[in-house]
């Protein structure tokens, strides 16, 4: 600030001149002698009241000008800190907006407002500088990154879309939110072309920003004092917490208390005083149900607590086979299992000596593989059935025994009856095409030469999909929806000995749709915010959560359900209840904003100015007043005017 | 040297003694008509004989007439007292913008005025002060001395004192001259009739008992008489504990009703008894005030 920007505010001192003037106009009302005094009608209070209140008002307009003025002195050096777009040459801008909706924007700034609610702001403001011609996209940088707004002229579209943005507990993904962005402006003939981030640059982004884009809001990205309940499980008559601060000062005189409905289970822990992620573990009752909450107050106090979950126990595979011929042929777990552990899900692969008669006997299940059964009994059946309704994936591999059905029994619910096994026709093999869900692995299927195959043709269920056939058109692979779960048919087993289909990647492949199916439809228990959920199109369901029922959308003939904060959820589908947990990432606690900004961040090299000079609304403010004093000194005239006809002299 | 002997400051009414004989020479000084009736030279009229009057004036011819016994009565030319009574009291001393002088400088000019007329015409003149600091009461005289006492009297007097704090300042000074004045005397009372105590009108009208006239003279200030103040104000009397702030343009027209009114009840009490009230302003001519005087009082009211 210069010299002359001083003697310009200094102006602004003069403010005391209106009040000193009245003063003075005052203290001319000075006592003075009058022997006829008493003559005088006493009008003491009306003169007060009227120098007092009708003054104070002239002197606040007064003093708000003699402000204006010294601001407006000041006007060409001061100037407000509003986000704006500085142009080259005046032409067009394409604008990419990403405003960071994740888990940290929720920090509070010094002003009180939360840094979402700040860069909604300045995305007005950038908005705001905007004009015809002008196009404009938003992003939203929460994990995964999402075009709110594809880029149009529409400037007032773009207003409410900013409008209708809600803060979540999302990850932040920055990266993908910048490539969307330039995406977005990819296709414009705008050669000023730029991405804005409105954002703290928490979290994982890139250390050099590419061309044209700016962090237009480096008030958002600083040091932030932070406590964050990232997940409460309860584990026997315990809870176990995970807590992660941003500094030691954010976990300094913190402790870790227990919150139910139960008043007679109190526990503490005191947090240990380090930057990072902490486990606490607080003595509970096993049935407790309730949250743990951080005491004492940090920058952002939307994730101080979490709910605490029941104990899970993960999600396994159950595989059954004819563990005779299977051991003798491996000479080791049967071939379906050791394809299962080669997956990278990592979920433990549990052997069923004999098929399950109870649904309960399947409740940690995510998906069941079954090959080559001598059909399947109606306690299985109706296991299977019940099983399926909570969301899971059950394959069965039809072999030689298929057509040896033992009385009583039957596939259902995979298939009608009971099926055929046949020998290959000479010169059949697998039609490749009808594999393309498989991938490039699906190639690996064209010269399969099995010894025989299911015939399933005449045992499709109503509702049941091909998705793998012969080259001479047969049925190969069904997939049919149940409930929320899904069913899949296939008419090969998984058997060295009849068919080299295990020996291949795509049998891989298969094995990994199938489970990959599994988790999306059992859904994990606790998942981060913006996991989908899915679920079957048909039955009764709700998903409510913290803020209410959530609204569902379709996609691909399923119904979705998108949890953005963090709490429990409560998901009731055809009646039956179950809770799932929406936890907070360490990301968005641990990982500080950046203190030193590259300066390639502050700015493009289009000249975008972060500040603009007030003078216009300064002066125009100025007028205003003036106008205003005009009409309250007009007003005072007429009034007294008035008062002084009103006065008629006392008839003696 | 009379300024020298006061604080107050005199302004255009001094030199008192010069100025007092100034206006006197302006003033036409006639002999006035005594109101007592007896026996003089001119008949006067007949009146009923009640025991104790004098056998010389019964009017044998009514009472051969008639057969009733009526007294003759003649009036005579005779010398009058003038009884000069100056309030000398603290709101006195007030000048005001615009005016000349204190209104005890001008109260004092028209005393020692009428004193100078009176004397001329070889009429008695005593002096009493309503208040005032140094107030010393002279007693009725006559002689070319009798205007230099008085003159010296007035010139002594400080304004001072309040009246309406202290009634017996009033009682005293008019108790004194209800004794001592003789009858038919002419009684001249200058004052503002400001901040007076209760009761002090009628403590005036009873000077009027005994065929003594009386008038009161209202000195005011033109700032008084006119309230040319502008804006907010705070007025304190001089006499009283009284303080108002008012805005004068909304209070002046309330102020001079007051005025009239206040003047108009001080009318109408002292009418009844023969009294008379003249009201008149520092600013105005003291010549032609005393001539009101001098004919009001040759010419008394109906």
């Amino acid at each position: 600030m210069s010299f002359v920007t001083v003697l310009a505010l200094g102006l602004s001192l003069l403010v005391a001149a209106p009040t000193l003037a009245h003063l003075l106009r005052r203290g001319r009302a000075k006592e003075q002698p009058f022997p006829a005094a008493s003559l005088v009608p006493v009008t003491r209070s009306t003169a007060r009241e009227r120098s007092r209140l009708e003054d104070r008002g002239l002197l606040a307009l007064r003093a708000l000008m003699i402000l204006c003025l010294a601001m407006l002195g000041a006007g060409p050096l001061v100037r407000c800190s509003r986000v704006a777009l500085g142009r080259s040459g005046g032409a067009s801008v394409a604008l990419a907006i990403v405003v960071d909706d994740s888990a940290s924007m929720h920090t509070r700034l010094p002003n009180g407002k939360t840094r979402f609610q700040r860069a909604i702001e300045g995305a007005h403001e950038l908005l705001g500088s905007a004009r015809e011609g002008d196009v404009v996209a938003l992003v939203r940088a929460g994990k995964p990154a999402r075009l709110a707004l594809a880029a149009g002229t529409d400037l007032q579209a773009a207003a409410r879309a900013l409008d209708e943005l809600r803060p979540t507990d999302r990850a932040t993904d920055l990266g993908a939110a910048i490539a969307l962005g330039r995406a977005a402006l990819s296709s414009l003939p705008h050669k000023d072309k730029r991405v804005v981030l409105l954002s703290d640059l928490a979290g994982e982004f890139p250390s050099e920003p590419a061309e044209g884009v700016w962090a237009a809001l480096p008030e958002l990205a600083t040091k932030t004092d932070d406590c964050g309940v990232l997940r409460a499980e309860q584990s026997g008559p315990r809870v176990t917490a995970v807590v992660a601060c941003s500094t030691e000062a954010a976990a300094r005189a913190r402790t870790l208390k227990l919150v139910g409905k139960d008043p007679a289970v109190k526990a503490e822990a005191r947090l240990v005083v380090q930057r990072g992620e902490q486990t606490l573990t607080l003595e509970a009752k096993a049935d407790f149900t309730g949250a743990v909450e951080l005491t004492g107050a940090d920058q952002n106090p939307d994730d101080d607590r979490a709910e605490v979950a029941p104990e899970s126990r993960g999600l396994s595979l159950a595989v059954h086979v004819d563990s005779e011929g299977e051991a003798v042929a491996t000479g080791g777990a049967p071939l379906l299992e050791q394809a299962l552990h080669a997956l990278p899900y990592g979920a433990p692969v549990r052997p069923l000596p004999e098929l399950p008669r109870e649904a309960a006997e399947l409740n940690d299940v995510a998906a069941l593989f079954i090959d080559d059964p001598p059909g399947l009994t109606p306690e299985t059946r109706g296991a299977i059935d019940g099983w399926l309704e909570g969301g899971a994936v059950a394959a069965l591999f039809l072999g030689t025994r298929a057509h040896d059905t033992q009385l009583g029994a039957s596939l259902e619910p995979f298939l009608r009856g009971a099926v055929d096994w046949e020998p290959l026709p000479k010169d059949s093999s697998i039609d490749v095409g009808s594999f393309d869900w498989l991938g490039a692995e699906a190639e690996s299927l064209k010269d399969i030469a099995p010894k025989g195959r299911a015939r399933l043709d005449s045992a499709l269920l109503p509702g049941a999909e091909v998705v793998g056939r012969w080259s001479d058109g047969k049925v190969l692979i069904t997939r049919q929806e149940r409930g929320r779960g899904l069913l899949f048919s296939v008419g090969l087993p998984v058997s060295v000995e009849v068919s080299d289909l295990p020996l291949r990647p795509a049998f891989l492949a298969l094995l990994d749709h199938m489970v990959g199916e599994a988790l999306r439809r059992r859904g994990p228990r606790a998942s981060e915010a913006g996991t989908e959920w899915w679920f079957p199109a048909t039955g009764t369901l709700q998903v409510t959560g913290n803020g209410g029922p959530l609204v569902l959308r379709e996609a691909e003939g399923q119904r979705v359900a998108l949890p953005e904060t963090i709490g429990r959820y409560t998901i009731t589908l055809n009646g039956k209840s179950e809770a799932r947990f929406i936890t907070l990432p360490a990301d968005e606690v641990l990982s500080m904003p950046k203190q030193e900004l590259p300066n390639a961040w502050r700015a493009t090299k289009t000249s975008a100015a972060p500040q603009v000079d007030a003078s216009p609304e300064l002066g125009w403010l100025l007028l205003g007043l003036l106008a205003l004093e005009l009409g309250a000194r007009f007003w005072r005239l007429v009034r007294e005017r008035r008062a002084q006809g009103a006065i008629q002299p006392t008839s003696p | 040297m009379t300024e020298i002997r006061t604080k107050l400051d005199w302004g255009a009414f001094a030199p008192l003694r010069l100025k007092a004989r100034s206006v006197a020479d302006g003033v036409y000084a006639g002999s006035h008509k005594s109101p007592r009736k007896g026996s003089g030279v001119e008949f006067g009229g007949h009146r009923a004989y009640v025991p104790g009057d004098d056998l010389r004036y019964i009017d044998r011819h009514a009472l051969m007439r008639h057969g009733e016994l009526l007294i003759r009565e003649f009036e005579t030319e005779t010398d009058r007292d003038l009884w000069l009574f100056v309030d000398a009291s603290k709101s006195m001393s007030y000048a005001g913008p615009g005016a000349p002088g204190p209104k005890y400088g001008f109260a004092a000019l028209i005393a020692a005025a009428l004193a100078y007329i009176a004397v001329r015409t070889g009429d008695r003149v005593g002096l009493d002060f309503l208040g005032g600091k140094g107030a010393r009461p002279l007693p009725p005289r006559s002689g070319r001395d009798a205007f230099e006492r008085i003159a010296l009297a007035l010139e002594d007097v400080e304004p001072d004192g309040d009246l309406s704090a202290d009634p017996k300042l009033f009682e005293q000074a008019l108790g004194q001259a209800q004794r001592s004045a003789r009858r038919g005397a002419i009684q001249v009372v200058l004052t503002d009739l400001l901040d007076l105590p209760s009761g002090s009108l009628e403590a005036l009208t009873t000077l009027t008992t005994r065929g003594r006239m009386l008038q009161v003279i209202q000195v005011l200030s033109p700032a008084e008489r006119d309230f040319p103040f502008e804006g907010a104000v705070q007025l304190r009397s001089l006499e009283g504990k009284t303080l108002v702030e008012t805005d004068a343009a909304l209070s002046r027209q309330n102020y001079l009703a007051a005025l009239a009114a206040a003047q108009k009840r001080a009318e109408q009490q002292l009418l009844p008894r023969g009294g008379r009230l003249l009201t008149c302003a520092t600013s105005d001519a003291p010549e032609e005030l005393v001539r009101r005087i001098l004919s009001s009082h040759v010419e008394p009211s109906a």
